[in-house]
């Protein structure tokens, strides 16, 4: 049967069309969008009308460095992101199913855990008398307590705790769709392993990398809670900085016009990120 | 061969090796702080010289968490009802319907998942500001509902296009009405779908920090509002104590959650 | 003038731009066993979906004993129907599913349960009541879609390839159940395929479709020993088309003269054609012998080929004039030492050879 008759079927009998979206625009455009195209309006108003706002955050040096910082975090917890799961991942698509649903279910407690209990445990851990500090001094490795917390190091690891699972799922399938096949042409035609994986298996995956790679690096940019809790006053986030020029300062025109910037790097990445998957699969790889 | 489990030999070794590194490092967190939530010394030594449950007595003495937790009970509920129905309608449209845009609705219905919540916090919380509705309970449904909606929407819409339309067809052409062969038949048949809305959207609301920051009041706190509170004051073990009672609602969650699939698939 | 049961009138209907079906009218009596056969877009499931109500016809109408079933929505024309892929309902049981029908019709209990005992029993799936349709083969699948589709007492089933995603063996296993079930309960079916063996072990009367309309409606047989046109025998069985030039027409029997300069009188002539009009001459494999007999035609041929295929041989052959011809003589009829390359004269009775224009 064709596509065309398959899909008249039901549109003639049921109204299968647009009513049933009402409910969920009026939430999105009243709650969502109105709210945030108001505090774009605020940006360019307060404290009068202009773009001094946005003259301020983009001029000024110590705006610069907290945007300079809010990429190198998000860049470095990316890549590290990639690098550990990429090899997990491999190992779920094709391990045994009973191996594989313990891990699973290991990455899904660990997701499904409340982000604020998982980020005290970190704060816990790295603290200078924490259990990572006392296990390596007693082992001899340092002599002195490493600096963990409220600086870079400490973000990165809590930040990378919390995406690694965003990137393992969605990669698993990826690998998972790849035929085991063209691996093993790829050893009969005398690739060596690592000319296999360097040739074939790493291109082939490297569709899902991108678009996991992406989703982290969006999501690592707008992080709020994490870096708030585990970061330094030296290296703070552009997400801490607006709420701080909200909550505190009260400034609100600096706060929104901040919130724009990061509002509009954000729709951009996920303009690109929809380009590389489409919509579609986007929605299918939660 | 790369792809061939029993073929790898000492590539495998070491990438089983790694991996389960990866599982101990995602593990490490949540045992660790079950076990110091046990732990005698308030200073969070581990390991503890001792075992106790005073932190627990002291979590359950304090009303003000039991109150908090019970304030995120109800609103992660409704958050939850009303996302699954607005999901549910949303998705037999974006799936079903055949209309101009439709790709384009669907990127907006998904954007509170993508936006930094940070920038929708401040934006819903000057709105409500000025809606009057800071601080109260409808403020943070509606709030918390527009950020699980994504949650609710993905696994319906998911469900609903692996289910073959000409079975819908088949229970209309046996006489059901097209109403009753959605209710009937179609409904039970996503029912693994509409339950995974329901867990993501409660859970979207349950944990939810940065908008519950910006709009609690003294008077209405949730949770995870209070342990940021408390996070912020001292490491208290009374947090560790907390947290591990989530951890243990998480398990309880993910327990029920397999034993349903199971039982909803066969 | 009697009244038929079902209907079709002028029946067309186009999707935007493209038409699917141009113009059909076919008269269907109570309790026949009618297919729709035809390559795919030819126009037979879109006809089906307008009897089922799932598309509204452009125009035309289609009645049922008289009146016209276009204002009724689906769920009120009380019509049965099993469809391409497995539609039962995963989370009910096969019972359960069976009893769909009855309940949403607010039958009593007591026929419900009697009812779904009895179509069970019809499909012969008894002791599967209490299972869960992912617990059953395809095959069963289907025979529970029957049972289901049956179970109402609908005046008419409609099947779109209901054994399509079956394999060869359990397609002709159940391709003998729906016969059973027609002969015991009468009720009238139309059948969608596109598989001509299929719609000849299965009908009381085929209609070829093509491009939208119906090229001819007969009995299997009529279609394969009477094909209206050269699209009919190609669709219908194998076929051999040999060029040939026009001589003279009398009687509906024609003279013709192949492409290797022979002469044959006596082929059926499908149309009026001029003297020496190019035409083509149609000949079924199996209609060719070895042995000459009084009425016979013959042709010489060839030799390239030949395979043995059970219970018939396949020669391959050629004309004089280079033209293929495939020949399939039963295995008895001829020694496999025949099988050498070489000329030879091969015979046909011209009745069973059909003229068409080119």
């Amino acid at each position: 049967m064709s596509v065309e008759t398959r899909r008249n079927f039901g549109t003639v009998r049921l109204p299968a069309g647009f009513n049933g979206l009402l409910p969920a625009l009026v939430l999105i455009v009243l709650f969502f969008v109105i709210p945030v195209l108001a505090l774009l309006l605020r940006s360019v108003t307060e404290p009068e009308p202009g773009l001094q706002n946005y003259a301020a955050l983009l001029g000024d040096g110590t705006y610069a460095r907290v945007f300079f910082n809010t990429f190198l975090v998000a860049s470095v917890v990316t890549i590290v992101t990639v690098l550990v799961a990429f090899p997990v991942a491999w190992m779920l698509a094709i391990m045994p199913s009973a191996l594989a649903s313990i891990v699973f279910g290991v990455i899904i407690l660990s997701m499904w855990t409340n982000l604020l209990t998982r980020t005290y445990a970190w704060m816990v851990l790295l603290q200078r008398t924490g259990v990572i500090n006392r296990t390596l001094i007693a082992a001899g490795v340092i002599d002195q307590p490493l600096p963990l917390i409220n600086n870079l190091t400490g973000v990165t690891i809590g930040m990378v705790y919390i995406m690694l699972p965003f990137m393992i799922l969605p990669l698993v399938g990826t690998l998972r769709a790849i035929d085991p096949m063209t691996l093993r042409a790829a050893a009969l035609c005398g690739a060596s392993p690592f000319q296999a994986f360097r040739r074939i298996l790493l291109p082939l995956s490297l569709p899902g990398i991108a678009a996991g790679g992406l989703m982290v690096f969006v999501m690592s940019l707008g992080y709020f809670v994490t870096p708030a809790l585990l970061g330094g006053t030296s290296n703070m986030m552009l997400a801490e900085m607006i709420a701080q020029m909200i909550q505190s300062l009260l400034n609100w025109g600096l706060g929104s016009a901040a919130a724009f910037i990061l509002l509009v790097v954000t729709m951009a990445l996920y303009a690109l990120q929809l380009r590389l998957v489409g919509a579609r699969r986007m929605s299918g790889g939660i | 061969m790369l792809l061939d489990y029993d073929r790898m030999g000492w590539l495998k070794i070491a990438l089983l090796g790694f991996t389960a590194l990866v599982a101990g490092f995602l593990l490490l967190p949540v045992v660790f702080i079950v076990l110091l939530s046990f732990g005698s010394s308030r200073w969070l030594a581990f390991p503890p010289p001792g075992w106790t449950l005073k932190w627990y007595q002291e979590l359950f003495a304090d009303p003000a968490w039991l109150d908090a937790a019970l304030t995120s009970a109800r609103i992660a509920t409704m958050t939850a009802i009303l996302a699954v129905a607005i999901g549910l309608l949303a998705s037999f449209a974006l799936v079903r319907g055949q209309f101009a845009g439709r790709e384009i609705l669907r990127g907006l219905l998904l954007t509170p998942m993508v936006l930094p919540v940070v920038v929708f916090a401040i934006a819903i919380y000057a709105f409500f500001l000025r809606l009057g509705l800071g601080g109260t309970t409808i403020g943070f449904v509606i709030a918390h509902t527009v950020l699980a909606l994504p949650f609710a929407i993905i696994p319906v819409a998911t469900a609903l296009e692996g289910f073959d339309k000409s079975i819908e067809d088949a229970a209309i052409v046996c006489g059901a009405s097209p109403l009753e062969a959605r209710l009937r038949i179609t409904l039970p048949s996503i029912r693994i779908g509409i339950f995974s809305a329901a867990i993501f959207s409660f859970l979207a609301s349950w944990d939810e920090v940065v908008v519950a920051i910006f709009m609690a009041s003294p008077s209405l706190q949730t949770l995870p509002v209070k342990i940021w509170g408390s996070l912020r004051s001292d490491l208290s073990p009374v947090i560790a104590a907390a947290s591990s009672l989530l951890v243990g609602l998480t398990l309880a969650l993910m327990v029920v959650t397999a034993l349903l699939q199971r039982k909803l698939r066969t | 003038m009697t009244q038929p049961f079902l209907s079709i009138r002028n029946l067309r209907k186009a999707f935007g731009a493209i038409t699917a079906v141009h113009d059909v009218t076919l008269d269907i009596p109570r309790g026949e066993f009618l297919t729709f056969l035809g390559p795919s877009g030819s126009g037979k499931s879109t006809t089906l979906y307008a009897i089922a109500g799932f598309q509204d016809p452009s125009s035309g109408d289609v009645l049922l004993e008289g009146k016209s079933l276009l204002a009724v929505p689906s769920h009120k024309r009380n019509i049965g129907m099993v469809f391409q892929r497995y539609t039962l309902f995963p989370h009910l049981t096969v019972a359960e599913n069976v009893a769909f029908p009855l309940r949403v019709r607010r039958r009593p209990e007591a026929e419900v349960k009697k009812k779904v005992a009895d179509m069970l029993a019809l499909v012969r799936l008894e002791s599967f009541a209490t299972r869960l349709p992912g617990a059953l083969s395809g095959g069963q699948q289907q025979r529970v879609a029957l049972a289901r589709a049956l179970a109402y007492d609908p005046p008419i089933l409609l099947m779109d390839e209901p054994l399509s995603a079956l394999d060869k063996k359990l397609r002709e296993e159940i391709q003998a159940e729906i016969r059973r079930i027609h002969r015991e309960t009468g009720v009238t079916i139309l059948y969608v395929t596109h598989d001509q063996e299929e719609a000849l072990h299965l009908s009381d009367r085929i209609a070829l479709f093509r491009d939208g309309r119906i090229e001819q409606t007969g009995s299997g047989e009529d279609l394969y020993l009477r094909p209206a046109t050269d699209f009919v025998a190609g669709f219908i069985g194998n076929s051999n088309f040999l060029a040939a030039e026009h001589l003279d027409t009398s009687d509906g029997t024609a003279t013709i003269r192949l492409a290797d300069g022979s002469v044959i009188s006596g082929v059926r002539a499908n149309g009026t054609f001029g003297r020496g009009e190019k035409t083509r001459l149609m000949i079924r494999p199996e209609a060719f012998g070895m042995e000459r007999s009084p009425a016979s035609a013959e042709l010489n041929v060839e030799i390239v080929d030949v395979a043995f295929y059970g219970e018939r041989r396949r020669i391959v052959a050629r004309t004089a004039a280079g033209e293929g011809v495939d020949i399939r003589p039963t295995s008895a009829a001829m020694q496999s030492q025949d099988a050498s390359p070489c000329s030879r004269q091969v015979f046909f009775d011209p009745a069973a050879a059909f003229l068409f224009p080119a």
